[in-house]
């Protein structure tokens, strides 16, 4: 008996207006793991993650564990699934722990306050990111990156099943942007979520991605699983959104095998 | 320096500049109480001090608190630190209503007061009703609604102020529009304390909710929170709040804006401890505002003039120090 995937988009076509940007987009994603959702600019991978949060109105069906997200009430669903924008909206000063405590409101009451054990675990989400000792510091004093790390403190609080992220690494350095993606991986993996995360960078979606979506005008081209698929087969994919680029298999200093991507546009 | 030990501190002082000029405002006036009341053989006295001295200072620690409280509201709601009551039609709507109580009701006060809470109320009931009617639900359809409302009550006024006898009628509407815990009593009190507490009580249940709002809309909907009844819900508290202190008082300029911001450049943040103590802010400048306006001169004068006085200096002081 073919059992159903943990999440499934079905002919997820949408648009803005009268631009139709998305059409009849098809994937699943796998339970505990991450995966990369890759396209040039403009290709609609902000807007794929949108329509699966329902903050576009969009045709096809999403369904996370057997249920489909339009048929959940709003807190229904933010008690499942997170989104992170590119950038967050949070435009007055709020101390970091009070961002990161946010998280909490989809399993709160509306006049219930965060408790004694949810104020510690938003502390320690703050420490697992880096900020621990910045708890009281005005969130919008943070440079990008620690903006960042902070609202991945505050996903890491919701503790939802379906963590959809737009560009989480933009502002990082390469030492966060390899330190969040693993922090990502391990709590992915450990608590059995499925993460969908829109990323720019080829080579960070090859070493962390379980599973990568590309997308090409609107419409999703290919699924590499890089585990799996072929040298060639990656290559030629990934040429197809990016221009001419060279894959190779190579080893670190430690001896791991990774995938090292060239692009040959010089 | 601990920042909560510092916040701590901030609350204590205001407390305290509080409680001193609650004991100013209970013994100052034309009619000498405190010696009145220590030798405890003056009725008239007794009389004073509970029929108008108390409700007056009592109204003073109310009005600031809430108008303080209202102006963190719709700051945090608009994300625009210089958003305050007018912003949805309260003030003008209420200016509006209370000249045509003077106009066209009678002289007494009560007429005014209720004119004016319901021209508050009506015209926050039109902006929210020109929100709901226009495609887009976020802040800047409810701020360009607001605007057209706000710009149809000064109209109205301005037409009734030329209808005005100059005399007499011009000059309440006027004296009105400036402010007054003049007509302040025991009698009169009761209704708005009720609104106010209620209301009050309203928003610091939704505290929490108030701060995510502050979160742009589509954020705050993926962190469960239902934006647009919250968002009319608090506003709904704050702008009663707002009808019900000034349709008493008449309008008190600035508390709404700098009470709040005083208190953020104080804590350097907009959490809880903010929203408390900008109504303790609001509560002192009122309160101290009042003190000077029956005090200065031999006649009342309109208490926004102190309340402006006493605040720009300073917030620009604060400012400053910042910087």
């Amino acid at each position: 008996m073919k059992t159903s995937p943990f999440f499934s988009a079905e002919n997820i076509s949408c648009g803005y207006g009268s631009r139709k940007v998305l059409t009849d987009v098809n994937f699943s994603l796998p339970q505990g793991s991450v995966t990369g959702l890759l396209g040039a600019n403009g290709s609609g991978k902000s807007t794929l993650l949108k329509a699966i949060c329902r903050q576009l109105p969009h045709k096809g069906t999403c369904t996370l564990e057997g249920r489909a997200l339009g048929s959940l009430s709003l807190r229904q669903l933010s008690q499942r699934v997170s989104y992170i924008p590119q950038k967050s909206g949070i435009h007055v000063s709020l101390p970091l722990l009070e961002v990161v405590m946010m998280g909490f409101n989809p399993s709160l009451g509306l006049l219930q306050n965060p408790s004694a054990l949810q104020r510690r675990a938003a502390r320690s989400a703050l420490a697992s990111v880096g900020l621990g000792e910045m708890e009281d510091t005005d969130y919008l004093t943070l440079s990008e990156g620690q903006k960042q790390l902070c609202i991945l403190a505050r996903t890491i609080v919701e503790d939802t099943v379906l963590l959809l992220l737009d560009e989480p690494d933009s502002a990082l350095d390469l030492h966060n942007r390899y330190q969040g993606m693993k922090m990502l991986q391990k709590l992915l993996l450990d608590k059995n979520k499925a993460a969908l995360i829109c990323l720019h960078d080829p080579a960070l979606a090859l070493d962390f991605c379980s599973q990568l979506l590309l997308l090409k005008d609107g419409k999703c081209t290919a699924c590499l699983r890089p585990a799996i698929d072929s040298l060639s087969v990656m290559q030629e994919a990934l040429s197809d959104i990016y221009g001419p680029l060279s894959l190779i298999r190579c080893k670190d200093s430690q001896g791991k095998e990774r995938l090292v991507l060239l692009s040959e546009m010089l | 320096m601990d920042k909560n030990i510092r916040v701590k501190k901030y609350l204590l002082s205001a407390f305290l500049l509080i409680l001193a000029g609650t004991v100013l405002s209970l013994f100052t006036g034309k009619y000498p109480l405190a010696s009145a009341l220590l030798g405890g053989e003056d009725p008239q006295a007794v009389k004073v001090f509970l029929a108008l001295r108390l409700p007056r200072t009592c109204m003073a620690l109310l009005g600031g608190f809430g108008l303080g409280t209202a102006g963190y509201v719709y700051q945090m709601v608009f994300h625009n630190p210089l958003a305050s009551p007018d912003i949805i039609g309260v003030s003008s709507g209420a200016s509006a209503g209370a000249a045509f109580g003077i106009l066209f009701l009678s002289a007494g006060a009560f007429p005014v007061t209720a004119a004016s809470f319901l021209g508050g109320l009506t015209a926050v009931a039109l902006t929210l009703a020109l929100t709901r009617l226009a495609p887009g639900t976020g802040q800047g359809t409810i701020v360009l609604a607001g605007i057209a409302v706000h710009s149809l009550a000064q109209t109205l006024l301005m037409i009734l102020k030329l209808t005005a006898d100059p005399e007499r009628e011009l000059a309440s509407i006027e004296y009105w529009i400036m402010g007054s815990l003049n007509a302040v009593s025991l009698y009169r009190l009761p209704f708005t304390a009720v609104l106010c507490l209620f209301c009050l009580a309203g928003i610091f249940l939704l505290r929490r909710q108030v701060l995510l709002l502050s979160v742009d809309q589509e954020e705050g909907r993926m962190l469960g929170v239902a934006v647009e009844k919250i968002r009319f819900l608090v506003l709904l508290l704050a702008t009663l709040l707002t009808a019900a202190i000034i349709s008493l008082t008449g309008l008190i300029s600035f508390i709404g804006l700098i009470a709040p911001h005083t208190a953020r450049l104080l804590t350097k943040d907009n959490s809880f401890p903010t929203l408390f103590l900008g109504g303790l802010l609001g509560s002192f400048l009122l309160l101290s505002a009042d003190l000077l306006a029956r005090s200065v001169t031999a006649g009342e004068l309109p208490v926004s003039i102190f309340t402006s006085l006493l605040g720009v200096p300073f917030l620009l002081y604060l400012m400053l120090k910042r910087n």
